[in-house]
């Protein structure tokens, strides 16, 4: 319906691409049209057909089709491989936004950046070396590895196309730097990162094992002697050469150490977007985790914590839309997984955003695809967001409906069964089986 | 092995004298028979200079710094690495990709070099790399020979992986950890950067000896590994403590230190009980990790699952007893110089008493533990029934004490204390249908499997399960004069019960199917005598007896409790893949406990590695396994 705000969610394997349309928000009357990241793991097919789809939702000006605000929420390759596709050429934007963390000149965010660069050089080498990884370290590796063509297009060429500068987003960004054409009743806000990227989102001892950070400024040894090439390695003479490469896979790598920090502080420092429109809130969150407690300055804190205890007054209140986080990893969406989260900040966010009595008036979707990294999704997270959400489906009656065998759902017995037949909400590789790929999964929300 | 308390002059500690290597093999091969003193004399243990307990310590306490009267056994097959029958020194760096040079082995003069082949590895050299390496080992090989001496388990003690030479990586890599694993036969230590500069967990003798302990536990347990249990888990880690509370006690230098720093008094010895102070103070704000000098009891921490914290508890028990031990050598010491002695009551006489005779009482009742699922009962059981063999009359009221100590922290009930404590025959025969004499029970696994199964009945083994003998052991224990034990032979055995984990708490498990292990430990004297027998059974039927009966309720009991166990690891998400790679592992992404896939069944473990921090992660079942992308 033309005067429903929609979000689709494109079915893009495992990663994020997201339309938004808010309708007759734009200043000049039309609809506003926002993207939200454009990236996958799994096959960039995926993103071509989205984007194919996109394209079509557009409106012609200037003889290219137009979106308003894109957003890159963070420098994962599940949310941005696509910029390093050939797929833009006839897209203009009236703005882009991308998170501070992947801004280079970022004052506060100097530790990050020199993290980020030894974590995602040394996963380039582990992907180049073809390394035998666990599979969820693999998606770790494909995720941080360096895509420079995709930087590079959002970094110059797609706002050059369109003659304007890309914006490094955090939660105290100016005015004049988020200022969009919108109307009135339709605001974008940005709940997240902190300006201060390094003292939240690493803090002093950034994470337990890795105390100390002043490691990260003098330490760090190149990130190709961390992922040595095989002939690279000694050997010693007073062991069996076999018992060296065993032991030398089981001893703990400071490249993977760096590179799981790195990939922590990079989901953390996502642009959290708050669309307002009508009075409904939106929430999209990227890939933003939780932990069981903020604690400011003193370790690598996660951005639910952050922005509970710095944002509270915009982040609470019920939501009409929530973007569930990370493919329904458990560590995105904050709550009561154990009796300790019940009792702390997790729970009590969702209870704040999500609340079971507002169910009514809240929707929410996934994009989803257990592949490698098999516990995610999560399904008790989701089939506990589908008790607070009114967009919800029981696969179970619905394969049993359209004929379906669940045997075709990977990993089934292991992590889909027990909340196979409890509502959750709209799941893209679900959707996907049960509805022939049609490509994506759409939400409508009523003014 | 006998002691002389003879000093040695001087002038004779560091001998111009030097022996052939073939009188030093003679003497090797004699030295069962020598006193320590001529050990040092001849070289058959060798000095070496290592940190009391580290480096911090050694900068904040006079005199509690590099222990200058610290020796290693010398052996016959010593070469570079260090590298011995028992243990090799890797020096690789997986942060730097560096492999050290390593120790070089003076034959001649039966010492360690530096690389140049001339420079002696000693205090003079602490920032070489090899003396790190020579320190770390030194310290392994001793504390192995302490738990092979008849002081401590009387018999060789064997890895719990194929092979028998442990590895042991002293500069790991980057990182605030220490820790054994039984996947690389290894022992690895990290080093970080502190406001004080690089700490290395290889220079604390405590660090090293804590995860020492876990490998001898593992070598003479190797199903506690295979646990979900709480207690089974924590004893893991009380062995650590406790092996790096005694070897620190060892040292008669350090000793002295203790007694002056807590003026006698050693509830204050927060030096000797505070484990691995730089690694803590560098990585807490707690000074200590994990203290010995703690209030904990079992009924404090009901329900606790988390094994740091109720380790706690077995170790405070343990320190309690010495203190005991040491009030009441302190009160000989007084009756000694009131009876007329020529010496004035001494503490450091009296501790140097105690210490000894503590290391018997916590070392010797290792034998007598379950093969798995062991609980800190089982060990306070294994305690007393180790001291009454040793020490039959108690004239002393040891065991009084011990007992008291037992049940003030909750490890034994006070209903357990009369039957414990009534006057009853030392040594028992067990009750058989079918004798087989020890030496053939003894002579190998085949052996001890018949003795069992042709008294499957009296046994209680039921009749449909196919058991397993792991490992039968001879050990020679020794009183702390010197003097035979009686030979005990240990027999292990076990069988699994399957089960099925039926039910919605056992989240993505649920359906599954898992083991659980049941066995006993029987150990017998040259006679065949029960020196101990402690089971764990499981549910099958074993007979009508009440005995019977009473066998298969605890099997109900236990798989009740490993099944609740299970379901609260899940519900915490406490359990995981084990995530390794070629490129190495990621301690974070590590869980506490892993799960594994054997033959179509689920298997719990503990996982791969213990950490010494006990960072609050580790307990609070937050979602920090996930890793991020």
């Amino acid at each position: 319906m033309a005067d429903k705000l929609l979000i689709r969610l494109y079915d893009v394997g495992l990663g994020d691409s997201i339309y938004c349309r808010m309708p007759k928000a734009h200043k000049n009357g039309r609809d506003f049209h926002i993207l939200i990241d454009c990236g996958t793991l799994s096959s960039t097919d995926y993103l071509a057909a989205a984007i194919d789809n996109l394209k079509t939702m557009l409106p012609e000006i200037d003889g290219k089709r137009h979106v308003d605000l894109l957003v890159v929420t963070h420098e994962h390759k599940d949310h941005m491989t696509g910029f390093g596709m050939d797929l833009w050429d006839d897209l203009s934007f009236g703005a882009i936004w991308m998170s501070a963390a992947m801004d280079l000149d970022h004052p506060e965010a100097k530790r990050a950046k020199k993290l980020h660069s030894f974590a995602a050089n040394a996963m380039e080498q582990a992907v180049r070396l073809n390394l035998a990884l666990s599979p969820p370290l693999m998606e770790l590796a494909a995720a941080l590895a360096l895509n420079k063509t995709a930087m590079k297009t959002l970094r110059e060429t797609l706002p050059q196309a369109s003659k304007i500068k890309p914006v490094y987003v955090h939660a105290k960004s100016k005015k004049a730097d988020l200022a969009l054409p919108l109307k009135t009743d339709a605001t974008v806000s940005v709940l997240g990162p902190e300006k201060d990227i390094d003292f939240y989102y690493l803090g002093k001892e950034g994470d337990p094992a890795l105390r100390r950070l002043g490691f990260i400024d003098t330490g760090l040894p190149d990130p190709l002697t961390a992922v040595p090439q095989p002939d690279a390695v000694p050997m010693p003479a007073n062991i069996d050469p076999a018992d060296f490469r065993q032991l030398r896979s089981r001893m703990l790598s400071t490249a993977l150490a760096f590179a799981d920090l790195d990939g922590k502080v990079c989901n953390n420092t996502s642009v959290v977007l708050l669309i307002e429109w009508k009075g409904k809130r939106l929430l999209f969150v990227g890939d933003a985790e939780w932990d069981g407690a903020y604690k400011e300055g003193t370790k690598a804190n996660c951005a639910w914590n952050v922005m509970w205890n710095l944002r509270k007054e915009k982040l609470k209140g019920p939501l009409a839309f929530y973007k569930i986080g990370h493919h329904g990893s458990v560590n995105a969406t904050p709550w009561g997984m154990t009796a300790a989260a019940s009792e702390g900040e997790p729970l009590a966010i969702l209870d704040a955003i999500l609340p079971v009595k507002s169910k009514a008036g809240a929707k929410a979707t996934v994009s989803t695809r257990r592949g490698n990294y098999e516990t995610i999704p999560r399904t008790d997270l989701l089939a506990e967001i589908g008790k607070r959400v009114s967009n919800t489906r029981n696969y179970a009656n619905a394969f049993k409906k359209a004929g379906k065998k669940t045997s075709a759902v990977p990993k089934f017995s292991e992590f889909e069964k027990k909340s196979f037949s409890q509502p959750q909400p709209l799941r893209t590789d679900l959707e996907r089986m049960l509805q022939e790929s049609r490509g994506f999964v759409d939400v409508e929300i009523e003014a | 092995m006998g002691t002389t308390k003879k000093k040695i002059p001087p002038s004779r500690k560091n001998p111009e004298r030097k022996l052939t290597r073939a009188t030093m093999i003679d003497l090797y091969q004699a030295r069962q028979y020598l006193g320590l003193d001529t050990l040092k004399e001849t070289g058959l243990r060798m000095p070496v200079r290592v940190y009391f307990k580290d480096p911090a310590v050694a900068a904040d306490t006079e005199g509690a710094g590099i222990d200058d009267e610290f020796t290693t056994p010398w052996e016959p097959g010593l070469g570079d690495g260090p590298t011995s029958a028992r243990f090799a020194v890797i020096d690789y760096d997986a942060t730097r990709n560096v492999l050290t040079p390593p120790a070089i082995w003076d034959a001649r003069n039966n010492r360690y070099l530096a690389p140049d082949r001339k420079t002696v590895l000693d205090e003079n050299t602490k920032e070489l790399y090899q003396y790190h390496q020579l320190s770390v080992w030194a310290i392994v090989q001793n504390t192995l020979d302490f738990f092979e001496s008849g002081a401590g388990l009387g018999r060789r003690i064997s890895w719990a992986f194929e092979g028998n030479r442990l590895i042991i990586v002293p500069h790991a890599g980057y990182g605030e950890n220490a820790y054994y694993d039984r996947g690389s036969k290894s022992l690895q230590l990290y080093w970080f950067e502190s406001e004080k500069g690089t700490v290395y967990t290889c220079l604390s003798s405590d660090i090293v000896n804590h995860e020492f302990g876990h490998a001898v536990l593992d070598g003479l347990r190797p199903y506690y590994f295979e646990s979900v249990g709480a207690q089974t888990a924590a004893f893991h880690e009380f062995m650590g403590d406790l092996t790096a509370l005694l070897m620190a006690f060892r040292n008669n230098a350090f000793r002295r230190v203790v007694l002056k720093e807590s003026n006698g008094a050693l509830t204050n010895a927060q030096l000797l009980a505070g484990l691995a102070r730089e690694f803590g103070e560098a990585t807490a704000n707690a000074p200590y990790l994990r203290t010995a000098l703690n209030k904990h009891t079992m009924q404090d921490l009901a329900g606790n699952l988390e094994p740091h914290a109720l380790s706690e508890v077995l170790t405070g028990a343990m320190f309690d007893i010495l203190m005991g031990v040491f009030a009441k050598h302190q009160k000989n010491e007084v009756r000694r110089a009131k009876a007329g002695g020529s010496k004035k009551p001494s503490d450091i006489r009296a501790l140097a008493d105690t210490v000894p005779r503590m290391q018997m009482l916590a070392i010797q009742p290792l034998d007598l533990l379950p093969p798995c699922a062991v609980t800190f009962k089982d060990y306070a059981l294994a305690v007393l029934r180790a001291e009454q063999v040793a020490n039959p009359t108690d004239p002393s009221g040891y065991r009084q004490l011990m007992v008291d100590c037992f049940i003030k922290r909750g490890l034994l009930e006070e209903a357990d204390r009369k039957p414990l404590m009534e006057p009853a025959p030392v040594f028992r025969r067990p009750a058989l249908d079918v004798f087989h004499s020890v030496e053939s029970i003894a002579a190998s696994r085949g052996g001890a499997y018949r003795f069992l199964d042709d008294n499957r009945a009296k046994l209680f083994i039921p009749f449909s399960t196919d058991i397993d003998v792991p490992e039968i052991v001879r050990a020679n224990k020794r009183t702390r004069d010197g003097l035979p034990l009686p030979q005990q032979t240990i027999v292990q055995y076990l069988w699994r019960e399957e089960l099925v984990l039926e039910g919605g708490r056992f989240g993505r498990f649920a359906g599954q199917r898992t083991t659980m292990l049941c066995g006993a430990t029987m150990v017998l004297d040259q006679n065949g005598n029960l020196i101990h027998w402690v089971r764990k059974p499981g549910t099958a039927s074993v007979g009508t007896s009440e005995a019977a009966l009473a066998e298969q309720t605890e099997g109900m009991r236990r798989k009740k409790e490993l099944l609740d166990t299970i379901a609260a690891r899940v519900a915490a998400g406490m359990i995981g893949e084990s995530i390794g790679s070629e490129l190495g592992l990621l301690e974070r992404a590590t869980p506490p406990f892993t799960v594994e896939h054997v033959d179509g069944k689920l298997r719990f473990g503990l996982a791969p590695h213990f950490s010494l921090d006990d960072h609050d992660h580790n307990g609070t079942g937050d979602r920090q396994w996930q890793i991020s992308f």
